[in-house]
């Protein structure tokens, strides 16, 4: 009877056809059949393993189970079954010092691993457990377990420092007997590679504000061949490092430099318009977000473009909570109105109309197709609404203006309160009564937009000249502001933006800056129709509610002037040259700024004026 | 069939199936008469009754097997094995006698012949007590293992037999061959050098076969129980299928000799293997093992089915009488002294299940066939996932469209209210514009310019001119110095022979290159004229500022070498060759407005002696900065075959490749140019010169100067470092320089083929005239008279008169001609097609 083919033999024979299989399957373009197959080889795998790792372990097969073991373990280590890996490898470990016959006692993977290097050094196994160990370090590393990475940074330097003469003895094997070399599904060398600049990557992620130290590992990282997208994080990471130390020219460079390597790392884009606004370079800014959107837009930024055509993907090992925060980008949406809004508040103002239109698009045919989970980054939407109407009528396009307010409205008020009552901010924090304060504040909320929506239309019909209109929508919004009362007498309403509280705060100043606007409006109103007592009356209240608005105070001026109270007027103008009317913020809803919208007074008539009465 | 695993000592109870039922063995030590009296063996069958769910009493019957009081009798084990005789199946149950003394024990195996008569079938005498494995299989053989041998007996064996080969580890079977072959396996002893070490022994033939085609040798050591399904011989091989329990808690499938399957079970010390036909549900492996657990495995998909604890024993036989086998699991009742058959289970584990006094204890679910469920559900999910892919992609087709939709809705309607549609710059272009990215591209405009608008001089001077010897080519190098600007497109070198010898000086045939050297020092001789695709790189800053103080602060300087092959101008021994340079001169200089001309200068002498050619190899200590070591660095890249190769890989970045050159065996650094890496190994004949120049991470060009099998060979060994989806391509060369190549190649032919058509049709004319020269003097007469030789002589001197004269003027054929002419004006088409590509290109 002849002798059949020695397990060995057939074993290795049947690793090489699942690990030739494996490589072949792995320019598969259709990602899930990807998926599918990746589950059947390691299954395959692990059923191989079983048979081998069913008999005792021998010194002639330890080759060939190591390398199955290595196979199995990345193809489970490709599905992010980390658990099953380590135990693997756990169990593998034991089993090599098992032939060793050491006995270390402890399942501690990182004496394991010591002691089983140390049992195969000198030997052909040392190579094979060194990829072992790396995909160890992968296991850990997925697992962000840093501290036992660093633990092993002396072996992995080994195994670095192996990697080229590993190669060529392989080679010089390859030659020696060809079928009986166990083949491994991924080059250990490229696994290497990879896990080192993602720990590269992760560790600078995780200690951004060290400074050198970090940058300099992160630019060695940048170096060393990886995939292009690795390689981009590297420079996004040395971005954002030499952000941190203040050095915000050098982290646009690396920034431009991440966007160079991989057009798809939209993430430094964004980073750069943040040190952009930072930097208050406006106009780049603006430039940055505009290009970031439009990327957003493409269908191949969003995707995941990693994993293609690789066995294992870079993004199992890139699992830090502080990297991931770093990589994020808000969604197009919320770009495009930070977009607007920079626009509107930098004077490009018919830029921001569109990109506020194309916003308010994009919502609703969002909102038909029932997706909302976008919108949740983004102000309410009465809010958006109320600053495209602002924008819009500073692009003088009042009538469009008007229907945007008029949706605020009809959307609002039904539901606005009868009255809102206001405690102390400092008394509501200590009584702690959550309910009715947030009921009430729900009740502000609508209010000041139903407020501010009246005060847009009658920007808007001022602009129209239609005064007897606007006298009557700045009533409304006057009406309704005064509804706001506060429970404690002795607190008046003299709070300007108040920082200790900022949304309240905010709220109080907006309805303080909506107030003195409304009063000004429907002052400079009257002043048009000659109702200058009335114009007189509301200028003055105007400015007792908002000392720096300036329009107001110009238009008292000229009231006086025109009542013949030259000097007075003289003495109101003379105190408004100094500060003209101040730019946009960002601070504040642009709807709750003056917008310069409604008729303005000459400044060189008024010089004229004040000459005129200088002689006299 | 099986031995009740009796942890109780004081029951001895055995129970095997036959037939469908049930039959308990009792060895019978009647309290009421004694235990002197005499001892014997009870057996009783049962049989299943459905509608009772329960085992009812059909037979029972009893034995003496020893009248001698002092004797005790145990059974040992019982089975069914077939009775070769009778051809039957039958229950065999052999007990065991030891006698007062202990010193021997005698064995009997009796027979179950009808329902209710046992009769002795073999009885023998051994000096031990059998405590290992024992089985009884057809025959009736008795077959155990006893001190690392394995002994049978049977009725034919006449006496107990023991197999005589020395193995250790020994298990043994029985091959489900047509005749009943039983076997014994182990691990032979001591090993033999060409044979395999899993021994394998027939006892009948009592022939010994290699035992790895039953189970390869690393089980045998771990097997705990085994047994064969098939075994078939073709071909005098043995081929057969097994199932073997390993301490490994595993259950293994082998196929001749191979591991088929695995499958893990919970539980290690597995006892016995039996095999359950449940029809059309395919068949079961049950397991039974050591502390009363039982598994039960598919054999189609190998998956474990089910598993039971407290098991008293289990059997499998078609206990309902309804055409396939069931497994019967008889639980151990804790300690309360009822029927031995109160607590069970029958079950086939699809379908068929009736239980007693379980209770609550349901027979735990069958678990599915887990493969088949598991194929299902992949193929489910991956069409579902199919599904969603299209489902998205149309999503975001969807959005695409709409927002084109939008984007025209917007035009049209700024169109209709006459506003002007603002694009910015960027979607204009459909591109996407970086903020400040117009810094760049204006790098390495000065780098150019400084190559290319050199200041005007009239004439090149010549720094140094020097000639090297190398593998019989001689290089001839000349140095310019930096102010003679000169561009270094026209710039050539020529060889001129000595005047002396000739009349005229002839031109040597050469190969010419020109080489930069750049600015400030010598470091970095950059090759220029062969390959204009070369990038330049600056010259690296700091390598050059140490340079600086022993070198000239030149802007530039020019190289230009010529190479020629050295033995066909030492034919005379000693030469003394003119170096003479071509450049063009710039235009401007002598006639503004016209084209450059080119100018001719002759800058020195080469003479050489073949006696004394001073041939060392070039370039022995890279590390040396001299003169003499640039010289032969230049003169290496003249000599040595260029290849520029662009590696590009476009997902994955190359890393340091520079640095994996450099730890590469026996690349040394050049110090005078540490850009190029030398690699002079003693064992490679000729040296390599590399040089890498990286673009970006992505992208690089690698300059090759070495014969083409050591580049072929370093290739090889560089793409094994490469990432898998790289490219290496040839770079492409300027196509002025192509055109220009090709135009020197047409030429070339043209005047080759000139040459050889030539010489070709003079050549055939001479050797028509030899032949006929040849005839003549054939047929002039060797004696005769005075006169005759006068006559002959004067005809002989007249024919070469004509000839000479025909050779002046050379007669050819007209044909041959003919031919001729039209190949040269074929190759001449060529050259003037090469020669308008190259005026169109300038």
């Amino acid at each position: 009877m002849i002798q059949s083919a020695s397990l060995l033999e057939s074993w290795t024979q049947e690793n090489n056809q699942l690990a030739s299989g494996c490589k072949d399957g792995q320019n598969e373009p259709n990602r899930e059949h990807n998926l599918f197959r990746q589950r059947r080889w390691s299954s395959d795998f692990h059923k191989l393993l079983r048979k081998i790792q069913g008999i005792p372990p021998h010194l002639d097969r330890a080759q060939l189970e190591l390398s199955v073991v290595y196979n199995t373990c990345v193809c489970f280590t490709a599905q992010s079954q980390f658990d099953e890996a380590e135990l693997l490898l756990t169990q593998t470990a034991q089993r090599l010092l098992q032939i060793a016959g050491d006995d270390p006692g402890t399942s501690d993977p990182s004496v394991l691993w010591r002691t089983a290097l140390k049992s195969v050094t000198g030997t052909a196994l040392h190579r094979r457990v060194l990829s072992l160990l790396c995909l160890q370090w992968g296991v850990w590393l997925a697992k962000s377990r840093l501290t036992a990475v660093q633990d092993f940074q002396e072996e992995m330097s080994l195994l670095e420092a192996q990697s080229g003469a590993v190669w060529n003895d392989c080679r010089a094997e390859t030659k020696e007997k060809i079928s009986n070399i166990p083949i491994l599904v991924l080059d250990p060398r490229r696994l290497v590679d990879l896990l080192k600049i993602c720990t590269a990557i992760v560790q600078g992620a995780e200690r951004l504000t060290e400074g050198w130290s970090v940058l300099s590992a992160l630019q060695a990282a940048s170096a060393s061949p990886a995939p292009r997208a690795l390689i981009a994080y590297t420079h996004l990471l040395s971005g954002s490092c030499l952000a941190h130390m203040n050095r915000p020219q050098m982290a646009l460079q690396c920034y431009r430099k991440a966007l160079e390597t991989d057009p798809r790392c939209v993430c430094a884009l964004y980073q750069s318009a943040l040190i952009y606004s930072r930097l208050e370079n406006s106009q780049a800014e603006i430039q940055a977000l505009r290009i970031l959107h439009s990327m957003l837009l493409l269908p191949s930024t969003t995707e995941p473009a990693m994993a293609a055509g690789r066995l294992l993907s870079p993004s199992l090992f890139l699992c830090s909570q502080s990297l991931s925060s770093l990589l994020s980008v808000p969604s197009a949406l919320s770009v495009l109105h930070s977009l607007a809004l920079k626009c509107v508040i930098h004077s490009r103002v018919s830029e921001g109309v569109e990109c506020y239109l194309d916003l308010l698009a994009a919502l609703q045919s969002e909102d038909q197709h029932g997706v909302h989970a976008v919108v949740s980054t983004l102000p309410k939407l009465p809010r958006l609404y109320l600053e495209a109407g602002a924008a819009l009528l500073m692009a003088r396009r009042p009538a469009d203006c008007m229907a945007l307010c008029d949706e605020v409205i009809g959307s609002t008020l039904d539901l606005l309160p009868e009255k809102v009552l206001l405690e102390d901010p400092v008394a509501r924090r200590v009584a702690g009564s959550g309910e009715v304060t947030e009921e009430a504040e729900n009740g502000l909320v609508r209010l000041l937009w139903t407020a501010a929506a009246y005060l847009l239309q009658g920007h808007c019909y001022s602009q129209l000249k239609d005064w007897k209109q606007a006298v009557t929508h700045y009533t409304r919004c006057i009406n309704l502001l005064v509804k706001v009362h506060y429970k404690d007498t002795g607190f008046s309403l003299q709070i300007p933006c108040a920082d200790k509280d900022p949304e309240q705060g905010v709220d109080l100043c907006v309805l303080q800056r909506l107030k003195g606007l409304s009063l000004a409006g429907r002052g400079i109103s009257f002043a048009q129709i000659d109702r200058l007592r009335e114009a007189l009356r509301d200028l003055q209240l105007s400015r007792q509610a908002h000392p720096e608005g300036v329009s107001a105070r110009r238009w008292y001026g000229e009231v006086l002037w025109r009542l013949d109270r030259k000097q007075e007027a003289a003495a109101c103008w003379e105190q408004t040259w100094s500060n003209p009317i101040p730019s946009l913020s960002e601070a504040l809803p642009v709807y709750a700024q003056e917008l310069q919208s409604g008729p303005l007074l000459d400044s060189a008539e008024l010089h004229q004026k004040l000459q005129e009465l200088g002689p006299t | 069939m099986e031995k009740l695993s009796s942890d109780d000592s004081n029951r001895n109870v055995h129970g095997l199936s036959h037939g469908g039922k049930i039959l308990l063995f009792t060895c019978k030590r009647d309290p009421a008469v004694s235990v002197r009296e005499r001892s014997g063996l009870t057996f009783r069958s049962f049989y299943f009754e459905r509608e009772g769910n329960a085992f009812l009493n059909a037979t029972e019957g009893a034995t003496v097997i020893s009248r001698k009081p002092s004797a005790h009798v145990d059974i040992v084990t019982c089975k069914c094995a077939v009775d070769v005789q009778k051809r039957v199946k039958t229950a065999f149950v052999l007990v065991t006698k030891m006698s007062e003394k202990g010193s021997s024990f005698k064995y009997s195996l009796l027979a179950l012949r009808s329902s209710h008569r046992l009769e002795p079938c073999i009885e023998f005498k051994l000096p031990y007590q059998m405590k290992g494995k024992v089985s009884i299989l057809q025959g009736p053989t008795v077959m155990w293992s006893h001190d690392n041998s394995v002994s049978y007996t049977s009725p034919e064996a006449e006496g107990v037999r023991k197999i005589p080969i020395q193995m250790s580890k020994c298990l043994f079977g029985e091959l489900p061959i047509q005749k009943g072959q039983l076997f014994a396996l182990g691990l032979s002893e001591p090993l033999l050098a060409n044979h395999s070490p899993t021994l394998g022994y027939l006892c009948e033939g009592g022939q010994a076969f290699d035992g790895s085609l039953v189970l390869p040798h690393p089980y045998i050591c771990i097997t705990q129980c085994m047994r064969v399904l098939t075994a078939d011989r073709v071909d005098d091989v043995l081929r057969c299928t097994v199932v073997a329990a390993t301490s490994n808690q595993q259950l293994v499938l082998f196929e001749n000799g191979t591991v088929k399957d695995t499958c893990e079970v919970p539980f290690g010390q597995a006892e016995d293997i039996q095999m359950a036909d449940t029809g059309r549900n395919g068949c079961l492996f049950v397991v039974s093992f050591n502390q009363g657990h039982v598994c039960a495995v598919w054999k189609e998909t190998f998956q474990m089915a089910s598993c039971w604890s407290d098991v008293d024993s289990a059997h499998v036989d078609d206990f309902l009488g309804c055409g396939t086998e069931q497994i019967l699991l008889i639980f151990r009742n804790n300690g309360i002294s009822s029927g031995p058959l109160e607590k069970f289970i029958i079950t086939d584990l699809c379908g068929i299940s009736y239980s007693c006094g379980q209770g609550s204890e349901a027979p735990k679910a069958s678990l599915p066939p887990q493969e088949n469920s598991l194929l299902t559900l992949q193929a489910l999910e991956s069409r579902l996932q199919s599904g969603l892919i299209v489902l998205q992609e149309l999503e975001r087709e969807v959005r695409v469209k709409d927002r084109v939709l939008q984007q025209s809705i917007q035009v049209l309607t700024d169109v209709l209210s006459g506003r002007e549609t603002v694009l910015s710059q960027p979607e204009q272009e459909g591109l996407v514009a970086l903020w400040d990215s117009d810094e760049e591209s204006n790098d390495e405009t000065p780098d150019d310019k400084l190559h290319e608008t050199p200041a005007l001089s009239s004439r090149p001077k010549i720094d140094k001119l020097w000639h090297r010897i190398t593998e019989e080519q001689l290089v001839v190098g000349l140095i310019l110095t930096a102010d003679s600007a000169i561009p270094a497109s026209g710039v050539s070198l020529s060889l001129l022979t000595e005047p002396g010898q000739n009349s005229t000086p002839a031109v040597i045939q050469t190969r010419s290159q020109v080489f930069w050297l750049p600015a400030r020092g010598p470091s970095t001789p950059t090759l220029s004229s062969p390959s204009p695709g070369f990038a330049f790189s600056e010259p690296a800053a700091k390598r050059s500022r140490q340079h600086i103080a022993s070198d000239d602060f030149s802007a530039g300087r020019l190289a230009v070498t010529a190479v020629t092959k050295l033995a066909p101008l030492l034919t005379s021994g000693c030469v003394k060759c003119r170096a003479m340079l071509h450049y063009a001169e710039k235009a401007e200089a002598v006639f503004p407005g016209s084209g450059p001309t080119t100018a001719v200068l002759h800058c020195g002498e080469v003479s050489l002696d073949i006696r004394n050619l001073c041939q060392k190899p070039l370039l022995q200590n890279p590390q040396i900065k001299t003169d003499e070591v640039r010289e032969d660095l230049l003169s290496l890249l003249t000599v040595l075959d260029n290849w520029v190769l662009r590696i590009d890989s476009p997902d994955y970045s190359l890393g340091d490749i520079d640095g994996w050159i450099k730890r590469r065996e026996g690349f040394k650094k050049i110090d005078v140019s540490p850009e190029y890496l030398l690699l002079d190994s003693p064992g490679s004949s000729a040296p390599m010169l590399l040089r890498w120049h990286q673009i970006n991470p992505f992208q690089g060009d690698l300059s090759i100067h070495s014969s083409q099998l050591q580049m072929l060979q370093f290739l090889d060994s560089m793409l094994s470092y490469l990432p898998d989806s790289c490219f290496i391509q040839p770079v492409k060369r300027a196509r002025s320089q192509s055109t220009a190549q090709k135009l020197a190649c047409a030429l070339e032919k043209e005047v080759l083929s000139l040459r050889e058509g030539l010489s070709s049709l003079l050549c055939v004319k001479d050797e028509e005239e030899r032949k006929e020269r040849r005839a003549g003097h054939g047929e002039t007469p060797d004696s005769g008279s005075a006169e005759d030789l006068v006559r002959c002589c004067r005809e002989a001197w007249q024919q070469n008169v004509e000839k000479s004269r025909l050779r002046l003027n050379p007669v050819v054929d007209a044909g041959r001609y003919r031919e001729m002419v039209q190949s040269i004006s074929q190759v001449k088409m060529d050259s003037d097609l090469a020669a308008l590509c190259q005026l169109n290109q300038s």
